[in-house]
């Protein structure tokens, strides 16, 4: 009786350990195509061509070297078909590994393909287990997305961890893939990424930089952001590292431009919103402390006469500034990139139930009225600008 | 001869019952009916929670170191007795099968897509009977362990998703979804918080019976104030955009952390608070079942029971044909209409009433 339940007992650990191994789900590194970037493009025919950067595992950036070495560490591949998947399987027939999309970092979408609506390729992204929201959207501006996932980048092996990197940094505007969906999702906002061109082209000097954004109606692209435009809308959103004004300050003249430029310290912004009319009302207040970080004027900013007239005239700058992007915005692209709807909903939520169904045809007709208001806080080491010569 | 239970370990039993189940598989129920006020569908759910624990330890207290088998004939005669355990009875030998398919359609669409369900199924079934074989004291001491490690992970990918909060998207508070949402909301969380109902049959192995009161309130008071913060950190991460649709919320809040730059992909943190609660969870039913089926069929040896109902179980989660029968099916169409209004208030109101109703006609309390 005890040597049967011995038996027993051995027979179970023998079955637990070979359960608990997980070998079915086994997946070695030398087995896996580590997709780093993909990008939609969409074809003359309607089908849709997906494009995948795989870091070839010679190019995987060890700790001892860093940066371009001319030696190629990706490949990148594009396939068509009718749906994502489908190509992404016509992609697996030419591979000896499998792909893998959990390292995905950046997801292009073709300028083309954006303005066509996105529908078709978006659900993937939620519904694939091992596909994250930690990946980053851009649009293209000015080519497909299989140009910029082929464009080769000097700083990092592996260009679209360039990109990557140029987005987590902050120092520009980024967009996540679940910002993204959510933005796509909500009744009251508009989606809206960073977009990425190409520079130099047909050049030896060719790289890309991503200084604009590609603004979307529900899944279609209905436009691009300058990046004087961008500049705030990251104000907007309170992104704001590495955000500079410059301004005419006084007329220009031979020896000097006139001209002053200024970051932003902290800064945020209060909305208010009022419903009485069908039509809502929006205020927006900007409020911003800058540093002064180049006087090309005579000025001398430790007065505090002179100080309150720069302050006044960049206020009332960048007043126009805000203006005119507000135009663009919302009468042209008819875009809520800001969520103005979500604001009314969050200080109206029962007027709101009225006209969440109707809002993308009544937020152009929204007057937004803009206030700014900035203080310099801070006039780095000098006064005057030093190499001034001194008249008295 | 009597398994001992403390009341410490009661408490963590409950609560581990309780949290691990509620943070993964009902907050998108809640989400879908409240939206951004599902955390205070959490605290109604909570508050009806309480009353439920109210009613458990209630009854119980009547005939201490009774089982529910025992008492509810004592109390409601040998016909209405038996038809109320009956009842218990379907309630625990369904969600078994249920909380292990829930437990294998997870683990199969978040980690391993590739292995068979049945393995991971007999996996589990085989962990869990090796666990009750060693009665309620073991699972009591097993709980005591891992409960602590699931409040500290709970506690870890809350602090670590701090950094991902946008305030707004709580906002605007109640006036979306209104009483009737919130109410709606509630019911789900309300019947996976309502575990504490088991008490019923658990309270007869502790050491001290008329004690364990205490510890079942303090388990579900804990087991809600995590599940309300943890509701409010999804809505403050993901929004209400989003959650309504998605399987497991709180598994996506974690695979959002990204700190410092390197430490990204908290993915094994859930898994660690779920397949322990799952374990807990699925032991203690597993254990009441068996013990239940036992002294209701006049087994002596409750133990034999196992190698009847782990094949069932076995085989009866392999039934549902996808997640939605799995999960939402289930806790649609019998979880919360029949098992939390019945099993869960009327059932133990029942028993109170009526015990107390008879109590004093006796000479000698039974103790």
């Amino acid at each position: 009786m005890t040597r049967a339940l011995m038996a027993c007992k051995c027979l179970a650990i023998l079955v637990f350990l070979g359960l608990i191994t997980g070998c079915w789900d086994r997946k070695e590194m030398d087995d896996l195509a580590l997709i780093m970037a993909s990008g939609f493009d969409i074809t003359d025919d309607g089908q849709i061509e997906v494009t995948l950067q795989i870091a070839l595992p010679t190019g995987i950036p060890s700790a001892v070297q860093t940066g371009g070495s001319g030696k190629k560490s990706v490949v990148v591949l594009s396939a068509k078909g009718s749906s994502a998947s489908e190509a992404a399987g016509r992609l697996q027939q030419q591979l000896s590994r499998i792909l893998y999309f959990g390292h995905r970092g950046v997801i292009v979408f073709g300028e083309e393909y954006a303005r066509h609506g996105l529908n078709q390729v978006l659900d993937a992204f939620s519904r694939l287990p091992e596909s994250r929201y930690n990946g980053y959207v851009v649009t293209s501006y000015g080519s497909t997305a299989k140009e910029i996932l082929n464009q080769p980048y000097q700083l990092e092996l592996i260009p679209s961890i360039g990109i990557n990197k140029m987005q987590s940094s902050k120092m520009g505007f980024s967009v996540k893939i679940d910002q993204f969906l959510d933005a796509l999702s909500s009744q009251g906002r508009s989606p809206v990424t960073s977009a990425i061109r190409i520079l130099h082209k047909d050049s030896d000097k060719e790289t890309f930089s991503i200084d604009r954004a590609a603004v979307y109606l529900g899944n279609k692209l209905s436009g691009f952001l300058e990046p004087d435009e961008l500049k705030l809308l990251r104000w907007w959103i309170g992104e704001t590292q590495q955000v500079k004004f410059t301004i005419q300050l006084e007329p220009e003249e031979a020896d000097y431009k006139g001209t002053l430029g200024v970051e932003l310290l902290q800064s945020g912004i209060k909305i208010r919103t009022a419903v009485k009319n069908p039509i809502p009302e929006v205020w927006v207040s900007f409020h911003a402390l800058v540093r002064a970080i180049d006087n090309d004027t005579k000025l001398d900013l430790s007065s505090s006469n002179i100080m309150k007239r720069v302050e006044t005239q960049l206020s009332k700058q960048i007043q126009t500034e805000i203006e005119s992007m507000l135009v663009h915005v919302q009468k042209n692209l008819k875009s809520d990139i800001f969520g103005i709807g979500e604001e009314i909903h969050i200080e109206h939520p029962y007027a709101w139930k009225k006209i969440r169904s109707k809002w993308t045809d009544i937020y152009p007709l929204v007057p937004v009225t803009v206030d700014v208001n900035i203080d310099i806080e801070r006039t780095g080491k000098t006064q005057t600008p030093v190499h001034i010569k001194k008249t008295d | 001869m009597k398994m001992k239970l403390t009341g410490i370990q009661v408490f963590w039993m409950i609560m581990i019952m309780d949290l691990g189940m509620t943070l993964v598989m009902t907050l998108t129920p809640s989400l879908q009916a409240a939206k951004q006020d599902a955390w205070l569908s959490i605290i109604v759910a909570g508050c009806i929670a309480l009353l439920v624990a109210l009613l458990a330890t209630q009854a119980a207290h009547l005939y201490p170191g009774q089982t529910l088998i025992e008492y509810s004939q004592k109390i409601l005669g040998t016909w209405l007795g038996k038809a109320v355990i009956v009842i218990y009875l379907v309630q625990w030998y369904t969600i078994i099968p249920i909380v292990l398919r829930q437990f294998s359609d997870l683990v199969q669409i978040k980690l391993l897509q590739g292995t068979p369900k049945e393995a991971i199924l007999l996996l589990m079934v085989l962990l869990i009977v090796y666990a009750t074989h060693g009665g309620i004291e073991g699972i009591g001491r097993c709980s005591e362990f891992l409960g602590p490690i699931i409040l500290f992970m709970v506690c870890l990918a809350l602090v670590a998703s701090t950094n991902n909060i946008h305030w707004k998207n709580i906002l605007p508070v109640y006036a979306d979804s209104g009483m009737m949402g919130i109410m709606g909301g509630a019911l789900a969380p309300a019947s996976y918080l309502g575990h504490s109902v088991e008490y019923l049959m658990f309270a007869s192995f502790m050491s001290q019976p008329r004690k364990g009161a205490p510890y079942a309130f303090g388990a579900v008071m804990t087991a809600t104030f995590f599940v309300v913060i943890t509701t409010m950190m999804v809505i403050f991460t993901i929004g209400v955009n989003l959650t309504p649709s998605m399987w497991y919320p709180f598994f996506e809040m974690t695979q959002k952390i990204s700190l410092f730059g390197f430490i990204d992909n908290f993915d094994a943190v859930p898994v660690v608070i779920w397949i322990a609660s799952v374990f807990i969870k699925l032991s203690v039913y597993l254990f009441i079942a068996s013990y239940g089926t036992a002294q209701f069929l006049h087994v002596r040896n409750w133990r034999s029971m196992l190698w009847f109902i782990a094949p069932v179980i076995f085989v009866f989660a392999l039934i549902p044909q996808n997640v939605t029968e799995a999960t939402t099916h289930y806790l649609n169409h019998y979880w919360v209409p029949f098992v939390l209004p019945v099993n869960m208030i009327i059932l133990p109101l029942l028993l109170v009433i009526v015990g107390k109703w008879r109590q004093p006609n006796r000479s000698t309390p039974a103790s």
